[in-house]
């Protein structure tokens, strides 16, 4: 009998398990819904009505196009699954569900709300964290694992389909990703460095407990790591892969049906977790003044209230995703390139070594000035680097609208003025 | 095991497993045949793998909940055959594949036992960064992967020997460790969190008496920058030369002296 209950799976387990099922459950239909809403807000910019028809199934009552997605899901689930005889079948299968599953494994150590008030009748006692694994230490560097996990999923999907488009759409994508996690990492590196843990929830209630969100006092910080996910989530300017007109498309160009859905919901996940980093490590999280608190959640009214903001913010955080797509054109592959490594990277370094002096020298600056003093030096000295980056980046990067060919000095051209004598 | 009676069935479990380890390897390295033999081979080879690994498992010890048990058994068996699989594969892009499962495998292990920090950072590095670079040259310098000299292995016998005799004494050493004083070296269960089940422990209790689970992360870093300060500079140093060795060989452009050809003028 004991043994049988022992088999049973623990409470942890049971608790772990449900916020799973919340979490995936929430996300899937929040990406098939924001979908919709990117199409809304398409349609709103250029003026169009967008998706408005479509409502419940066998009537005509219209909903302002909510079944849009149901159709979408439905038409390209039901669209015929077409393989090409060319391909390496195992990973051309295989290249999909690495990147979905790592773009929903992340989720592990991202918390989607503060956390509940005890529950005694279900046998919790203490606050529940809303996070899926509250014990993993290194929840940013987790992210970060799966995020680079990722490239495998864009490589893969390039090299399998066997068409040399799709390879170098392949090699395009996974250069991207692994050009702009140096930015991405660097930017992380000046939060965990300010709040002093590697756990998201701890930088939330940091940035809670001081009242001054991250992306006050690391203004550059803030900057690099919004445009370096951008360009980790593929979105517009950096949607290379969906460049059909002058690229021929990108890794999925040879996918068709459920396995090109699998990649786009992938990829949209992607921006929802960037959207997520984006609110948790610079815009305060569940935090707002004077709403939220800023201590223990001891009724249901502040956890649910704290679960609004957070999610209000991360929703905000998407539509302004939206809106840059129809904002911004794409950029050129070396244009993309430069910006990474000449501008973002040296940015992102600066913003590191101020974040550390500061830190470094706070206990100096409290002593010397005072708590309050203090504070507004530390969060001023950010912003006077902020703005000399931007000079500086301004003034020294090349002008990257020249679009005229560049001239090099380098074999080809060699042979070029061969042929033209 | 106990350390002294039950030995004998465990010793002799175990030699079995790493000679069916030796003569699946050995079956299935590749040595450049084909046809009716080689997939004979490759079918037995297979099958006594599977044998091989019920048997370490079989005298292996236990870890506590079920949960644990069946976690660690499912991503140390993806890092042993990914790692098998990796030599035996015949493709270079395939063995890259699964050498990244192998380092997955690995991974979870570390995770499982509680070295959060190393089983991410195995991912970060080694998956993340060292294995794509791979995987780039890979595509890039042979599409399809048939070279003569990956069809073939140079030593099967000796290595695929070495190789089962090594994780043998490994695994018999690492047993008898283990199997020393109580919670010593017994495989803490510190992935109560990640794995579920175990006791119903709150997070503080956990926490007090668990060396590793508290600031693990700060302490490795309080470790790595106090005690093996010199050690961590060293490979700081050592990574700037070779940074700089590679922008050298890089930056060796066509317009330096004697290297660009000149432009021959044709006669009209």
């Amino acid at each position: 009998m004991t043994s049988l209950v022992s088999l049973l799976p623990s409470l942890a387990t049971v608790t772990a398990l449900v916020k799973i099922g919340l979490l995936i459950g929430g996300l899937m239909t929040a990406a098939a819904y924001l979908v919709l809403v990117e199409r809304w807000m398409a349609a709103w910019v250029q003026d169009r009505k967008g998706p408005n028809r479509v409502g419940i199934p066998l009537t005509k009552i219209r909903l302002f196009g909510l079944g849009q997605p149901l159709a979408d899901g439905l038409k390209i689930i039901l669209k015929e699954d077409f393989t090409p005889k060319h391909v390496d079948k195992v990973l051309y299968a295989a290249a999909p569900l690495v990147l979905l599953a790592a773009s929903l494994a992340i989720f592990a150590a991202i918390p989607f709300g503060s956390s509940l008030p005890p529950i005694p009748a279900l046998g919790l006692t203490g606050e529940e964290p809303l996070l899926v694994a509250p014990n993993l230490d290194v929840g940013v560097l987790w992210v970060f694992a799966l995020s680079s996990i990722a490239v495998y999923g864009v490589l893969l999907g390039g090299w399998a389909s066997n068409n040399k488009y799709g390879f170098l759409g392949g090699l395009r994508s996974s250069a991207q990703l692994v050009a702009y996690e140096i930015p991405l990492g660097l930017g992380l590196l000046g939060v965990v460095l300010a709040a002093g843990s590697l756990k998201l929830d701890v930088i939330m209630n940091a940035q809670a407990e001081s009242g001054v969100w991250y992306a006050f006092a690391q203004p550059l910080g803030f900057i690099v790591f919004l445009v370096a996910s951008f360009a980790e989530a593929a979105r517009l300017p950096f949607d290379l892969p969906e460049a059909e007109q002058e690229l021929v498309g990108g890794y999925h160009t040879e996918y068709s049906g459920i396995k090109l859905l699998l990649f786009l919901v992938s990829e949209f996940l992607h921006m929802v977790t960037a959207a997520f980093l984006i609110v948790i490590m610079f815009l305060g999280g569940w935090h707002l003044w004077g709403v939220t608190g800023s201590g223990a959640v001891e009724t249901w009214l502040t956890a649910i209230v704290r679960c609004a903001v957070l999610s209000a913010k991360i929703f905000g955080v998407i539509l302004f995703f939206m809106l840059v797509r129809w904002s911004w054109p794409r950029f050129r592959f070396d244009q993309l390139m430069n910006l990474a490594w000449k501008v973002m990277l040296p940015l992102g370094l600066a913003n590191l070594v101020t974040v550390a002096t500061v830190q470094e020298f706070r206990p100096q600056l409290v002593a010397a000035l005072g708590a309050d003093a203090a504070g507004w030096v530390a969060v001023m000295i950010p912003w006077g680097v902020f703005f000399a980056g931007w000079i500086a980046a301004g003034l020294l990067t090349p002008s990257g609208t020249d679009n005229r060919p560049i001239r090099t000095h380098g074999p080809l051209d060699v042979e070029h003025e061969l042929v033209e004598v | 095991m106990s350390p002294d009676g039950g030995l004998s069935t465990t010793g002799s479990l175990l030699a079995m497993a790493v000679g069916c380890a030796a003569a699946s390897l050995w079956l299935l390295l590749p040595r450049g045949e084909s046809g009716m033999r080689e997939r004979a081979a490759r079918r037995f080879g297979t099958l006594l793998g599977a044998v091989s690994l019920t048997l370490f498992v079989a005298c292996g010890r236990r870890l506590g909940g079920i949960g644990e048990e069946v976690i660690f058994l499912v991503v140390s068996l993806v890092a042993v055959v990914g790692a098998a699989a990796t030599v035996v594969t015949r493709s270079p892009v395939y063995a890259a594949i699964w050498f990244a499962l192998a380092l997955a495998g690995v991974a979870g292990v570390m995770l499982v036992i509680g070295a959060q920090f190393l089983g991410v950072a195995t991912i970060v590095v080694y998956a993340g960064a060292i294995l794509v670079m791979f995987l780039f040259v890979l595509m890039l310098a042979q599409p399809t992967g048939m070279a003569a000299y990956d069809r073939v292995s140079n030593e099967p016998l000796l290595s695929a020997v070495t190789g089962a005799v090594l994780l043998g004494l490994l695994t018999l050493f690492i047993g008898r460790l283990s199997a020393g004083p109580a919670d010593c070296c017994s495989f803490p269960l510190k992935a109560t969190a990640l794995a579920g089940g175990g006791t119903a422990v709150t997070g503080q209790a956990r926490q007090d008496t668990d060396p590793l689970a508290a600031d693990h992360v700060a302490r490795l870093g309080g470790e790595l920058f106090g005690r093996h300060l010199l050690a961590v500079e060293a490979a700081g140093v050592l990574l700037l030369v070779a940074l700089v060795g590679s922008i050298a060989i890089v930056s060796r452009t066509p317009t330096e002296e004697g290297t660009v050809p000149q432009p021959r003028r044709v006669a009209p």
